[in-house]
C-alpha cells in the first residue's frame, strides 16, 4: 500500500492542475507548464524547454552540452556538415515528384530545430526557383552538384569564398549557371575524415536533444512513479497520477476526469 | 586538406590519434543519458559516472576486439 505523498507543486500549479512529472530522485513534483511548448522550445534550442519549465540547472546542462556537441561538430566539419539535400525526380511522366534524400544524416541533425531550420530553408530556396540560398554566406547551405543550376550571384560567391573552385567551373546559361562541380567531393577532399567526425558529431548532438525534448515533455525517463496530473490538481486511486506519484491523491479522492491520452499511470512496483 | 584539430595536435607528442576525437562523446552522451532519468544534480553526477563507464566499457572492449583481429590478420 503506498503511503500518502506531499504535493510539492507551488499552490498556482495546485490550483490550476498543471501537468507534473515525478522526480526520480526525491519524489518532488515536476511542473511540466505546457508540455507541448516547453517540447517545441528544447527542440529549438536544446535546453531552452527545460528553461521555460522552471529546470533552470537541467536547461543549462542540456544546453551547454548539446550545443557545445553541435558547435564542436560543426568546426570540426568545416562549418559543412549540416545541410539537407535532395534530389526531386518524376517516376514517370505525368506523376508527382517524388525526392531522393541525398542527405540521411540530416535526419538525424535536424534533431535540433536550431540548425535543421535553417538548413531546411537553404535547402528548400536552393532546390526552388531562387536558384540560391536564402541566408547570407551560404551557410548550412547544400553542396552544388554537376548540371545544378544556380544563380549567378551565388556562383560568384562560390567562386570567391573557396579557392579551389574557379568560374570555369560553372557555364554561362543566362540567365542563371551550370555548375560543372561536385562541391561535395571538394568537401571531401578539403577535409579528409573529418567532414564524417563532424557529422557524427552532429548527428549524435541531434539525436541526443531528441532525449532532451522528451524530457522536456513527459519529465525525467525511467522512473517508476512519473506521469501527470490531472486538471484540478489530482486523480483518484484509479484515476491516474498524484503530484508525488506514489499512488495517492494530491487533490483528493475522484479528482476530476483524465484527460484523455494526457496522463500516464504508473504505480509503485 | 585542412585540418581543424592540427592547432590542438600540434601540443600532442607522435601523431595524434584520431580516436580519442570520439571520446568526448561518450561523455556527452552519458550525461544527456543521466539527466534524461534524473532531476537532481548530485543523482544526475552519479548516473554520469556509471554510464560513463558502461559506455566506454563497452567501447573499449569492442576497440580491443578490433585491435587483437588486427595484429592476428
Amino acid at each position: 500500500m503506498a503511503s500518502p505523498v506531499t504535493d510539492n507543486r507551488p499552490s498556482g500549479a495546485r490550483r490550476r492542475g498543471r501537468i507534473v512529472a515525478v522526480s526520480p530522485d526525491d519524489g518532488a513534483a515536476i511542473d511540466l507548464r505546457n508540455p507541448a511548448l516547453a517540447a517545441f522550445l528544447s527542440w529549438l534550442v536544446p535546453g531552452l524547454g527545460q528553461l521555460y519549465q522552471g529546470r533552470r540547472f537541467k536547461g543549462g546542462l542540456f544546453m551547454g552540452v548539446i550545443l557545445f556537441t553541435l558547435v564542436v561538430g560543426m568546426w570540426l566539419g568545416g562549418g559543412r556538415v549540416v545541410y539537407a539535400s535532395w534530389v526531386p525526380r518524376a517516376l514517370a511522366p505525368g506523376r508527382p515528384l517524388v525526392a531522393r534524400i541525398d542527405r540521411w544524416s540530416f535526419l538525424c541533425q535536424a534533431g535540433v530545430g536550431l540548425v535543421g531550420l535553417p538548413a531546411l530553408a537553404q535547402a528548400m530556396s536552393l532546390h526552388g526557383s531562387g536558384l540560391a540560398p536564402i541566408l547570407p554566406g551560404g551557410v548550412f547551405a547544400p553542396p552544388v552538384v554537376p548540371r545544378q543550376l544556380v544563380a549567378r550571384a551565388y556562383a560568384e560567391r562560390l567562386v570567391q569564398g573557396d579557392p579551389d573552385i574557379e568560374r570555369d567551373d560553372f557555364i554561362d546559361r543566362p540567365p542563371v549557371r551550370e555548375s560543372r562541380i561536385d562541391q561535395l567531393s571538394l568537401w571531401h577532399r578539403q577535409l579528409g575524415r573529418w567532414f564524417d567526425i563532424g557529422t557524427l558529431w552532429t548527428m549524435l548532438a541531434g539525436m541526443l536533444n531528441l532525449l532532451v525534448v522528451y524530457d522536456a515533455w513527459a519529465g525525467p525517463m525511467g522512473s517508476e512513479a512519473s506521469g501527470r496530473s490531472v486538471p484540478g490538481g489530482g486523480a483518484g486511486p484509479a484515476g491516474g497520477v498524484s503530484a508525488g506519484g506514489q499512488g495517492g491523491s494530491a487533490g483528493g479522492p475522484g479528482g476530476d476526469e483524465p484527460r484523455p491520452g494526457r496522463e500516464r499511470t504508473r504505480g509503485p512496483r | 586538406m585542412n585540418d581543424p584539430v592540427l592547432p590542438l595536435a600540434a601540443f600532442w607528442p607522435g601523431q595524434f590519434p584520431g580516436i580519442l576525437v570520439g571520446l568526448p562523446l561518450v561523455v556527452v552522451a552519458s550525461v544527456v543519458f543521466a539527466a534524461t532519468h534524473h532531476e537532481q544534480p548530485a543523482a544526475i553526477l552519479r548516473a554520469t559516472l556509471q554510464w560513463i563507464g558502461w559506455l566506454g566499457g563497452i567501447l573499449g572492449a569492442v576497440l580491443g576486439a578490433v585491435i587483437v583481429l588486427g595484429w592476428m590478420v
